[in-house]
């Protein structure tokens, strides 16, 4: 299968198609749609607890770190929207982190949509649900390989 | 980018608790766990490892295998401010990690 990101330039291109981009486009929107607390599990994959033993110095540390990392995540998924545009991109380094970041928030949060708790969990995916995992782990261990050329 | 080295001082004031308690114990360092799960790939654990706290390969393969076979590792330690942001760090990677002393 064709590789959909490559070291160039001192960055990455990409070359996504259409129905790549439109896929990554809902997946975008499922992130933008969680809320920030309730039962959603994948709200919850992503608001895991810092102090295991604390909840008084848990519920600080999300108080004062957890706007920081709202608007991180935001301006991650913001160059995220921005490398889905028309035609092949090129991302510098710390774009493409970003993208990296989003495409793997992304697949923790439908992981945990899916019920993936313990590895085990896996062979019970649906074919559907195995397909999308898979899909956006081929994407991420691609960026991965090309990003790690960088460090 | 907020989570890169060296840039420390953009993020929040940590949770430091004024009224610290009897059990405190400056000297010992507090751990930064990171904690298995079936969902991030190896090869992204290592990168975030290495991009995050600049280990080389072998070091950051060693600490992935550990939380993959024995379900968590201590990545880094030092002093309560610095664990808090390495795991504000890790977490905005998709990384559970927890701290404890």
């Amino acid at each position: 299968m064709q590789r959909r990101f490559k070291a160039s330039r001192g960055g990455i291109d990409v070359d996504l198609n259409a129905d790549e981009k439109s896929f990554l486009t809902e997946l975008l929107e499922i992130l933008a749609g969680l809320p920030r607390t309730g039962d959603d599990p994948a709200s919850q994959r992503l608001r895991v607890p810092v102090y295991l033993d604390d909840p008084e110095s848990n519920d600080e540390w999300w108080r004062l770190m957890g706007e920081e990392l709202t608007a991180a995540r935001n301006d991650d998924r913001r160059i995220f929207q921005r490398a889905l545009g028309d035609g092949p991109g090129h991302l510098s380094n710390e774009e493409a982190d970003a993208f990296l970041r989003v495409l793997n928030e992304g697949r923790l949060a439908l992981g945990a949509r899916f019920g993936l708790e313990v590895e085990e969990d896996h062979a019970r995916l649906s074919p559907e649900q195995r397909d999308i995992m898979d899909y956006l782990g081929w994407l991420l261990e691609d960026l991965t390989s090309e990003l790690t050329r960088s460090l | 980018m907020a989570y890169d080295r060296g840039l420390i001082s953009t993020h929040p004031t940590p949770v430091i608790d004024p009224h610290v308690g009897e059990d405190q114990d400056t000297d010992r360092p507090w751990q930064v766990i990171v904690w298995n799960d079936p969902v991030n790939t190896m090869s992204y654990v290592v990168y975030v490892f290495r991009k995050l706290f600049g280990y080389d390969e072998n070091k950051a393969t060693e600490l992935m295998l550990q939380v993959h076979h024995e379900g968590r590792a201590s990545v880094s330690d030092g002093p309560r401010e610095k664990a808090e942001v390495d795991c504000y760090r890790l977490q905005g990677h998709g990384l559970w990690a927890t701290m404890e002393h």
